[in-house]
């Protein structure tokens, strides 16, 4: 493990002490352009920078002699500045962290807003009332950082002047940059909790807890800490990602951060300190992910160990709604109206035209509609984002079903800065027209690989996986049966979830001369050709969000059915109650299992018990309060697989502090 | 989880506080706003340092805009050289030049000597990679005596006084070069400015030099910030962050008041260059046709929003002896028809208005019948395919004035044969005629009429259709006075500006 890791980050340095021989671009040539943009690259130039920087002994005698010097704690002279490298980077690490913290902190905060809800109905087992929602945070969650960092930059701190727009001198300059960058990821990990909370919260310990009277606040704070391990993985990618990746916001708001730095880098090839800013990167993302793992272990280590948890499911599957209806023929209204316009034609003297009948959505800073762009570039945006996705979404989950493996590289790739990966993949795979969606891919399945790994690792150390092990199961059969079906349905919420970023991150790398040029309409490029003009004609950016916060939110709530308006699918017997439903619910999936075993004895721990509970608490645990102080003795019945279920907690907390 | 005790948190806390604010990048400089001796001023500059503010490079022009350094001569607002920390100069011979220097003490105390200013530009002559002033010219200095320095050229150099004005051959004391292998511009220069404090690539402070030969400057002192994004640095000046941004983008012009704005005409050209050598512009006939096609005008208005003027010719109209002896192009060829000719255009984007002027030059080729394709890079991955000839066109901005002072060198580097960034990959025999017959005169006004003949005449080929002249805005704070606004970037603070 420890070796594949030093493997890897080996690998990676080496790759990017190799990147201008890889690319076949000069670093004489870019390092001179970095320098003086305007100087002319006579051969004598480039020869005298060349000798300057001893590029002529080659790559491999530059490597060695860096990683020499490394090993001394010197991590060589900037090649553009003639600067030591240590003490920039280490100033630019420190910036980007506390920028970092600041976007975790308003990250919290978000996402306990987004699941606040769930918490509070879940606390009060009154969660099958909830109308399926998060529209909200699907729509917060696709909001590119540039377009908040603009728009809070240029309101609440020009036109208000509440806050300071720009620079890094203390911590009220910290507040903006953070809500940017913490707003969206903050709703992202929302709404993967809000997607494990129901789970948690229909576990036979909190049913359990409930039938004996702990409170709900308790009751919450467990579920919260029974679903959290999930997501830690994912948090530490954030962690990496947003100190390594706020380019956007370190740009609008002049923070001398980290990404900056290395962006630069990696356009000038400057590799001393493109090489320091990415081990400093990839070390930051072992201890992250190291973290990350000591604190699930923390939360539920001894269930995990014991194998005792029990499943992660959503007692049903979410109430399907028309609200993807909604959406989805918004979009494609808007999209069939963009259609029948054209895209291309520009008039110069019909310039940042607010909108009206005549252009809907206003005009661009070339006089072009707005709507006709949106329209068009619908379907390469969409086709290129939904092929990446599909692609990191398989290439994710099946080394996410190798987390010793994918653990490290996870680690790894996501330390990489963007433009970083995208310039590697440049060099191995040359710049044809796949390579901005290659080198997208390279990167997009990390998050979706972490997540993978974290709920498997809880799904296997479920009872029912025990007692399906024990029955004789060949671990295929588990894998096929009972793994994949438990981990995918998240996983692949979270690749919708992510869809509208990967939109933005293909657009990202146009600069590079890959992936769409203009005047073509891909939406990732109209947020970023307009976003100068945020201020003065905000319509030209919000008109393209909007597109992908609508896209984001179809997704969302696509991921958890549709209702036909007219069909009432929506079985009557389930008012009955949560309790009577969970099991048919159980039941039905037991059914759907034959091939492995005959009857619902397969799963004598896990549906059993919920049986047994559910039966004991009659459904409604808010009714059963009086049921409480009876205590242990409660009903006869259900009191061993209450005992049973109790311990299988992860918190067994619950138990001791109520006694 | 057990969480530490109340105290211990807070103990931790007291602790973690000093760490934190070295996480925070320092202020660059103490205000000391509204003292009797001037108050100090704040400016929100572009391009932050890139080597250090060495000399030789590209932050050498930083230093000048800023008022530390100085050279022997600089040049008026007419292109001419004129005196500088040299009181005159003489030509001895076709190769030496006698330069007599006026009284002035460098920052650090010491005089400026012929011997400290032969010893600077000995230097310069000598760095790696030379400074861009001198490429292709072999220079030394030496003492005269009686306060002179001869410079002599290998060479014959008819423009050496122009040459000496480029901010790359700044006069430092013997103390600026201490250090064997960089040159360091701290308390050494010259100018009414001292550099006294630089942080990282982030921010400098500047004293006010009380010995500088041309009077006390009024301001104090100077707190520089460097901020890369255009709307960052417009904001700076809009929140009152910054009395001066340089370089306020188009796109950011109109939210700022009317008279914050400062427009000057820059000596920087926007054109297309059309590949002479291979493709579809191979063909004069063609090049005529894209000419033609092109209606330079709703370029200026539609992108540059009226911060352009339509192209005239190679030299725009900051160069304000060029428009009164511009001679009419001559021999072109007739426009041929496009006829769904299919051509690449090639831009950058670290200019944003680049690619915008790109995409109206594509429907305004198209709607005369050609094809056209677009590639839009980053500068430097654009560069060597552009000098390669792999585009059939290119759109580029470029400063006509090049750190030369002379107006002749571009037309040299850019469409000779041997020119070293002939991006249109010209090669006519009149146009390096012309070109050569320019490079040989001496006197300034004949050069510009020669140079303005050469231009003429690679007009006349259409291997360049001038697109725009850029005017440069300055967001100058309301009661700030005196900002220098110079058509050649070279200067911006100076004695007289204050707040």
């Amino acid at each position: 493990m420890v070796l594949w890791r030093a493997a890897l980050v080996a690998a990676l340095l080496c790759g990017v002490g190799l990147l201008p021989w890889l690319s076949r671009t000069d670093p004489a040539l870019t390092v001179l352009k970095a320098r003086s943009a305007e100087r002319t690259p006579t051969p004598e130039v480039l020869a005298a920078i060349r000798s300057q920087l001893g590029l002529d002994a080659g790559p491999l005698k530059l490597l060695g002699d860096w990683l020499g010097g490394l090993s001394a704690g010197d991590a060589g002279r900037s090649w553009i500045s003639g600067a030591e490298v240590t003490p920039s980077v280490v100033q630019a690490l420190g910036v980007s962290l506390l920028l970092m913290s600041g976007a975790l902190f308003v990250a919290m905060v978000t996402a306990g807003a987004v699941c606040a809800r769930s918490l509070w109905l879940g606390s009060g087992r009154r969660l099958d009332d909830r109308r399926s929602a998060g529209t909200g945070s699907a729509l917060l969650s696709t909001l590119p950082d540039f377009l908040t960092a603009s728009v809070l930059a240029a309101v609440v701190g020009v036109q208000l002047g509440w806050l300071p727009a720009l620079g890094w001198y203390g911590p009220q300059w910290m507040v903006l940059p953070a809500l940017s960058l913490g707003l969206p990821a903050g709703a992202l990990l929302g709404r993967m909790l809000d997607d494990l909370l129901p789970g948690a919260f229909a576990e036979p310990w909190a049913l359990a807890a409930a039938a004996r009277g702990v409170p709900g606040r308790s009751i919450a704070r467990q579920a919260l800490r029974r679903c959290v391990p999930g997501l830690l993985p994912n948090l530490g990618l954030f962690v990496v990602g947003l100190t390594g990746g706020a380019v956007a916001v370190e740009q609008i708001f002049d923070i001398p951060g980290l990404g900056r730095l290395t962006l630069q880098a990696a356009v000038a090839q400057d590799l001393p300190v493109l090489q320091a800013g990415t081990l400093a990167l990839v070390l930051l993302a072992a201890v992250a992910g190291g973290l990350a793992r000591l604190a699930a272990r923390i939360l539920i280590g001894p269930a995990l160990r014991d194998g005792a948890l029990s499943s992660l499911h959503r007692p049903a599957p979410p109430r399907p709604t028309t609200l993807p209806l909604l959406y989805g023929g918004l979009l494609l209204g808007v999209i069939a109206l963009g259609l029948a316009r054209n895209p291309l034609e520009l008039d110069t003297t019909d310039r940042l035209q607010s909108p009206s009948w005549a252009h809907p959505f206003g005009t661009d800073a070339l006089g072009r509609d707005v709507l006709a762009r949106v329209g068009h570039g619908a379907l390469s945006t969409l086709a290129l984002a939904v092929a990446v996705s599909a692609a990191a979404l398989l290439v994710g989950v099946l080394l996410g079903l190798l987390p010793r493996f994918s653990g490290p590289l996870v680690d790894t790739v996501n330390a990489v800065p963007p433009v970083l990966a995208a310039l590697l993949v440049t060099g191995i795979a040359g710049s044809g027209p796949a390579t901005p969606a290659l080198a997208v891919t390279a990167v997009a399945w990390a998050p979706l690989a972490a997540h993978t790994s974290a709920l498997l690792q809880q799904e296997r150390a479920t009872t029912h996986l025990t007692a399906t092990r024990a029955l004789g199961a060949s671990p295929f059969q588990l894998l096929r049966l009972e793994l994949l079906p438990a981990v995918l349905p998240p996983v692949v919420r979270h690749a919708l979830l992510r869809l509208p970023g990967v939109a933005l991150a293909l657009a990202a790398l146009g600069f590079l001369g890959l992936g769409a040029q203009p005047p073509s309409p891909e939406w990732g490029l109209l947020l970023s050709e307009n976003q100068p003009y945020a201020e003065r004609a905000p319509w030209a950016v919000l008109a393209p969000a909007a597109a992908l916060a609508l896209l984001g939110a179809v997704a969302v709530t696509g991921g958890r059915g549709v209702r036909w308006p007219g069909v009432r699918r929506v079985r009557e017997w389930r008012r009955g109650g949560s309790g009577a439903e969970t099991v048919t619910e159980r039941g039905a999936r037991a059914g759907e299992r034959e091939s492995m075993a005959e009857d619902s004895a397969v799963h004598p721990v896990g549906d059993g018990t919920e049986e047994a509970v559910a039966v004991g608490s009659a459904g409604d645990a808010s009714k059963v309060g009086p049921a409480g102080p009876a205590g242990p003795a409660g009903p006869a019945g259900p009191a061993g697989p209450v005992g049973s279920a109790v311990s299988a907690d992860p918190a067994g907390s619950v138990r001791r502090r109520d006694a | 989880m057990r969480s530490l005790p109340r105290r211990r948190r807070f103990v931790v806390g007291l602790l973690l506080a000093p760490l934190l604010t070295g996480c925070f990048a320092s202020d660059g400089g103490n205000e000391s706003a509204g003292s009797p001796d001037g108050s100090r001023l704040r400016v929100a500059l572009a391009f932050p340092p890139a080597e250090n503010f060495s000399p030789y490079g590209a932050d050498a022009t930083l230093l000048s805009r800023l008022g530390v350094t100085e050279g022997l001569t600089r040049l008026d607002a007419n292109g001419a050289a004129v005196p500088a920390l040299a009181e005159s100069w003489s030509r001895e011979n076709d190769r030496s030049w006698l330069f007599t220097l006026r009284d002035a003490a460098f920052q650090d105390g010491t005089e400026v000597t012929p011997k400290a200013v032969a010893a600077s530009l000995t230097r310069a002559a000598n760095a790696e990679p030379v400074t861009a002033a001198l490429s292709g010219v072999e220079l030394t200095a030496e003492p005269a005596g009686d306060g002179r320095v001869r410079v002599t050229t290998a060479d014959p150099d008819p423009v050496l006084p122009l040459r000496l004005s480029s901010p790359g051959l700044v006069v430092l004391s013997d103390k600026a070069y201490a250090k064997k292998d960089a040159v360091s511009p701290v308390g050494t220069a010259t100018g009414p400015f001292e550099l006294t404090k630089v942080t990282g690539t982030t921010a400098a402070t500047l004293d006010r030099f009380d010995d500088y030969w041309g009077g006390r400057a009024q301001a104090s002192g100077v707190d520089a910030k460097f901020i890369a994004d255009g709307t960052a640095r417009t904001n700076a000046l809009r929140t009152g962050e910054a009395d001066i941004a340089e370089a306020v983008p188009v796109s950011q012009a109109a939210s700022l008041d009317e008279a914050t704005r400062r427009e000057t005409a820059t000596t920087r050209t926007t054109s297309l260059l059309l590949n002479t050598k291979s493709g579809a512009f191979k063909n004069p006939r063609v090049r005529a046709a894209a000419r033609e096609a092109i209606d330079t005008s709703a370029l200026a208005k539609g992108v540059y929003e009226g911060y352009a003027d339509p192209g005239v010719g190679i030299y725009g109209p900051a160069l304000t002896w060029a428009a009164d002896k511009r001679v009419e192009p001559t021999g072109r060829a007739e426009a041929g028809v496009a006829d769904g000719t299919s051509v690449t255009v090639a831009t950058y984007d670290n200019r944003p208005e680049l690619p915008e002027v790109a995409q109206v030059l594509k429907q305004q080729l198209e709607k005369a019948g050609f094809k056209v394709k677009l590639e839009v890079r980053e500068y430097s991955r654009l560069e060597s395919d552009a000098l390669a000839g792999k585009f059939d066109a290119l759109v580029s901005a470029r400063n006509t004035m090049l750190d030369t002072g002379d107006p002749v060198s571009i037309l040299a580097s850019d469409y000779t044969c041997d020119g070293s960034y002939n991006l249109a990959q010209l090669c006519d025999k009149d146009v390096d005629k012309d070109v050569s017959r320019a490079e040989s005169v001496a006197d300034t006004a004949k050069r510009q009429d020669a140079a303005m003949t050469a231009e003429a005449a690679i007009l006349g080929t259409d291997a360049v259709v001038p697109l725009v002249h850029q005017r440069i805005i300055t967001g100058v704070g309301a009661e700030v006075r005196g900002v220098l606004l110079d058509p050649y970037e070279r200067s911006l603070v100076g004695v007289g500006t204050r707040r």
